[in-house]
C-alpha cells in the first residue's frame, strides 16, 4: 500500500515513515503520541506538516531526525532505516544529511552570525577559515553580507532566522527540517523568511520538510500533510504548473 | 568544536570569572599553606644542610633532629677518625643559652662551636664581615634574623656586643645561615669561645662532622662507624630527613594539611558547581549541537578546553598571588626560609586539576543524557 496518495515516483522519496507509533511514559502516565503514521517526503518538494498544537509534529519530524526513536514501525531516510543505526551513527548520519530551522532559531549567543552558520562546518572538522568563508559566501546569498559580524542579540527576528537557514543550507544537507520556522515572526517577515526557504533549500536533490501551524505560510508548500491526534488524516498536493493546493483522499492509517 | 566551547565561556562572564576566581583562591589557599608547611619542614633540617664540607653527622643514638642538643664522649670524635673510610672528622659544639645585648634586649640563642682550625660547619656565605674572624676570641658570626630580633630596628652592622654568662661577645660578621626551625638568634663561634659559654657542661662536642673519603659509600662508612662507635652516624640527607620527619610526625602539619585539603574541596566544588550550573543553562545550545552532528567525544573535548582554560587562568593568577605574597613575607628576617618550591605550586595545581576534572566529568555525564529533541521544545 502506498501510504502517501501524492507521492508520484517512488525513486524521489527522501523521507518514508511506515507504522509509525510512538508513546512517553508507561502505565497510567502513557501518552500516545503517535498512532501508526505514514508519511514520506519527496526530493525537490517542499513538504508541510501541519495540525493543531499537540498534535504530534514536532515529535514526528524529531523521529524524522532521529533524536526520538519509534516505539513501532520504520523510519527511512534516503533508503537507510534511521531505527537500525546506532545513537552514533544517526549522529553522524544527522551531520552529513540533515539541516534544521527552528522555531527559536537557537542560535549561539556567544557566536557571532558567520560563525553560527558555520557551525555544522566545524562540526564537521572542516577549518575555521574555511568554514567562515564559505558561512560568510552563504550568508551573503541570503542578503546578510553586511551583518557577519553581528550577534543574534544585535539582530531581528528575520534576520535571526535567516542565520539558522544559512546554518542548515550550509552543509548541503539532502534534508532540511523546519520546526515552525515563522511562527515567531510577523507576516511579513514570515513570508520573506519562507520566500527564501523555498528560492533557496529547494532543490532537485533535496527535500525540506516544514512543521507548522501558520496558515498564512501554506501556499508555500508542494505537498502538505494535515496531522491530527497522532495521525496523518490527510494530504494536500500541487498539480504541475498549478497555483492552488488540491486536497487527495488518504487512505485509512495503520492503527 | 573547543573554539565554539572557548567563546560560549567567555559569553558568560560572570560565571566563566566566577570560576577563575574560585580555582585562583584555593590555589592560592593550598600553595600558601604547602608552602609554609614544606618551609617549616624544610627549616627543621635547615642547619644540617648548611654544612657543606662534611657530609656524615655522627651524634648520640637517640638524637633525631638538630635541635636535640646531646653531647657525645670526646674520645668518640677519635673513633670516628680512625674509622677505614673516612677521610676527616671534625667536633660541632651546640648550645642554647640566653643572650643580652648592651640596651638591655634578652633573648635565648642557639650557639654553635665550630673547630678552631679548620672552621668545619661554618655557613658558607655571608652578608657582612667575614667568616674567619671569629679566629678570634669571644667573637661571634650571627644570622640576619637573630640580629633583627636583638637589635631591632637597627641597620645590620658589624661591632655589636652581646653578654653570655659574663663575658662579653663581639659580633664580627652577619652570616647567610639558613633561618632555624626554633626562630632563635643563631651564634656562631669558635668551638674554644662556645666551650666557655657552656656553663656546667665537661663534653664539648654535640655532633661529629665527617667526611667519606673519595669513592667510598658514605652509608657503608656510617655502618662501620656505628659499629665502632656505638654512635649513630648518618649522611647528611639521612639526617636531614630523620629531622623533617620527627617534627612531621608532631601533628602540626596535619592542621596544614587539613586547610590544604578544606581549599581543595571548596575551590573544586565551587569551581564544578558552577561549571554544572553553566551546562545547565547552556542546556539548549548544546542540544543544538547535539542536533546538528556533535558528537559526545567532540562535546567532551569541548568541555575539556573549557576547563582546561578556566583552570589555567585560575592556577597563573593563584600561584601568581601566592608568589607575591610568599615573596612579600621573605622579608621578614625570620621568615626568610618560607619559599614555594616549584613542586608544591605544580602539585597543587595538579590536585585542583584533578579534583576539578571529576566535577566537569559530572558535568560531562549530565550533556551525555541530554536529549537532543529538547530542541524542538
Amino acid at each position: 500500500m502506498n501510504p502517501d496518495p501524492t507521492t508520484q515516483d517512488h525513486k524521489r522519496i527522501a523521507v518514508r515513515c511506515t507504522g509509525v507509533t510512538k508513546h512517553f511514559g508507561e502505565g497510567e502516565a502513557r501518552t500516545e503520541v503517535l498512532r501508526g503514521v505514514e508519511f514520506t517526503a519527496d526530493l525537490g518538494k517542499l513538504t508541510f506538516i501541519v495540525g493543531p498544537s499537540g498534535c504530534g509534529k514536532t515529535t514526528l519530524i524529531s523521529l524524522i531526525a532521529g533524536l526520538l526513536s519509534p516505539s513501532a514501525g520504520t523510519v527511512e531516510v534516503f533508503g537507510r532505516a534511521t531505527t537500525d543505526l546506532s545513537p552514533g551513527e544517526q549522529t553522524l548520519f544527522r551531520r552529513h544529511n540533515l539541516g534544521f530551522v527552528f522555531q527559536q532559531y537557537n542560535l549561539l549567543a556567544a557566536l557571532n552570525a558567520v560563525q553560527n552558520a558555520a557551525v555544522p562546518l566545524l562540526t564537521a572538522g572542516i577549518p575555521r577559515r574555511e568554514a567562515l568563508r564559505r558561512a560568510g559566501e552563504v550568508l551573503d546569498r541570503l542578503g546578510l553580507g553586511k551583518r557577519l559580524d553581528a550577534y543574534p542579540r544585535e539582530l531581528s527576528g528575520g534576520q535571526q532566522q535567516r542565520v539558522a537557514l544559512a546554518r542548515a543550507l550550509i552543509h548541503e544537507p539532502r534534508l532540511i527540517i523546519c520546526d515552525e520556522p515563522t511562527a515567531a515572526l510577523d507576516h511579513t517577515t514570515g513570508e520573506a523568511v519562507m520566500s527564501l526557504l523555498a528560492s533557496t533549500a529547494v532543490h532537485p536533490d533535496r527535500a525540506v520538510v516544514v512543521v507548522t501551524h501558520d496558515t498564512r505560510v501554506f501556499h508555500f508548500a508542494d505537498r502538505i500533510a494535515h496531522m491530527d491526534d497522532g495521525r496523518i488524516v490527510s494530504w494536500e498536493a500541487r498539480e504541475p504548473g498549478a497555483d492552488s493546493l488540491h486536497p487527495v483522499p488518504s487512505p485509512p492509517s495503520t492503527p | 568544536m573547543n573554539w565554539i566551547g572557548l567563546l560560549m565561556l567567555r559569553n558568560d562572564r560572570a560565571k566563566f570569572g566566577a570560576m577563575i576566581v574560585a580555582v585562583a583562591l584555593a590555589v592560592f589557599l593550598m600553595q600558601n599553606q604547602a608552602a609554609i608547611l614544606s618551609s617549616i619542614l624544610l627549616m627543621t633540617a635547615s642547619q644540617i644542610r648548611d654544612v657543606e664540607d662534611a657530609n656524615l653527622w655522627v651524634t648520640e643514638p637517640d638524637v633525631e633532629c638538630f635541635d636535640q642538643a646531646k653531647p657525645v664522649r670526646d674520645i668518640a670524635l677519635h673513633q670516628v677518625r680512625g674509622t677505614p673510610g673516612v677521610a676527616w672528622a671534625m667536633p660541632l659544639l651546640k648550645i642554647d643559652t640566653i643572650a643580652r645585648t648592651r640596651g638591655g634586649k634578652l633573648s635565648t640563642v642557639s650557639v654553635l662551636g665550630v673547630e678552631d682550625s679548620s672552621l668545619v660547619g661554618l655557613p658558607r656565605r655571608m652578608r657582612l664581615g667575614s667568616a674567619e674572624a671569629i679566629r678570634e676570641r669571644d667573637t661571634v658570626l650571627i644570622d640576619p634574623g637573630g640580629f633583627s630580633l636583638l637589635f631591632p630596628g637597627e641597620p645590620p652592622s658589624l661591632g655589636k656586643t652581646l653578654r653570655i654568662h659574663n663575658r662579653t661577645l663581639k659580633v664580627v660578621g652577619i652570616s647567610d645561615a639558613s633561618p632555624p626551625f626554633t626562630g632563635l638568634p643563631l651564634l656562631h663561634t669558635s668551638r674554644t669561645t662556645a666551650a666557655q659559654l657552656n656553663v656546667g657542661e665537661e663534653r664539648s662536642t654535640t655532633f661529629i662532622l665527617a667526611r667519606s673519603v673519595a669513592g667510598a659509600d658514605p652509608i657503608e662508612v656510617c655502618r662501620r662507624i656505628a659499629g665502632r662507635t656505638r654512635l649513630r652516624a648518618r649522611t647528611t640527607d639521612g639526617f636531614a630527613r630523620d629531622a623533617m620527619w620527627f617534627y612531621g610526625s608532631q601533628g602540626v602539619p596535619m592542621l596544614f594539611m587539613v586547610t590544604i585539603a578544606i581549599g581543595l574541596v571548596v575551590g573544586a566544588a565551587i569551581t564544578g558547581q558552577t561549571f554544572l550550573m553553566f551546562v545547565k543553562e547552556n542546556a539548549r545550545p548544546i542540544a543544538m549541537l547535539k542536533v546538528v552532528g556533535t558528537t559526545h567525544a567532540q562535546l567532551g573535548w569541548m568541555m575539556a578546553a573549557q576547563a582546561g582554560l578556566i583552570l589555567f587562568l585560575g592556577s597563573c593568577m593563584g600561584s601568581g598571588l601566592a608568589a607575591v605574597v610568599c615573596e612579600a613575607v621573605r622579608q621578614q628576617p625570620f621568615l626568610r626560609g618560607l619559599y614555594l618550591p616549584s613542586w608544591v605550586a605544580l602539585s597543587t595545581c595538579l590536585s585542583l586539576a584533578v579534583v576539578t576534572g571529576g566535577a566537569v566529568f559530572l558535568s560531562f555525564r549530565q550533556v551525555q543524557r541530554l536529549e537532543p529533541a529538547s530542541v524542538f521544545r
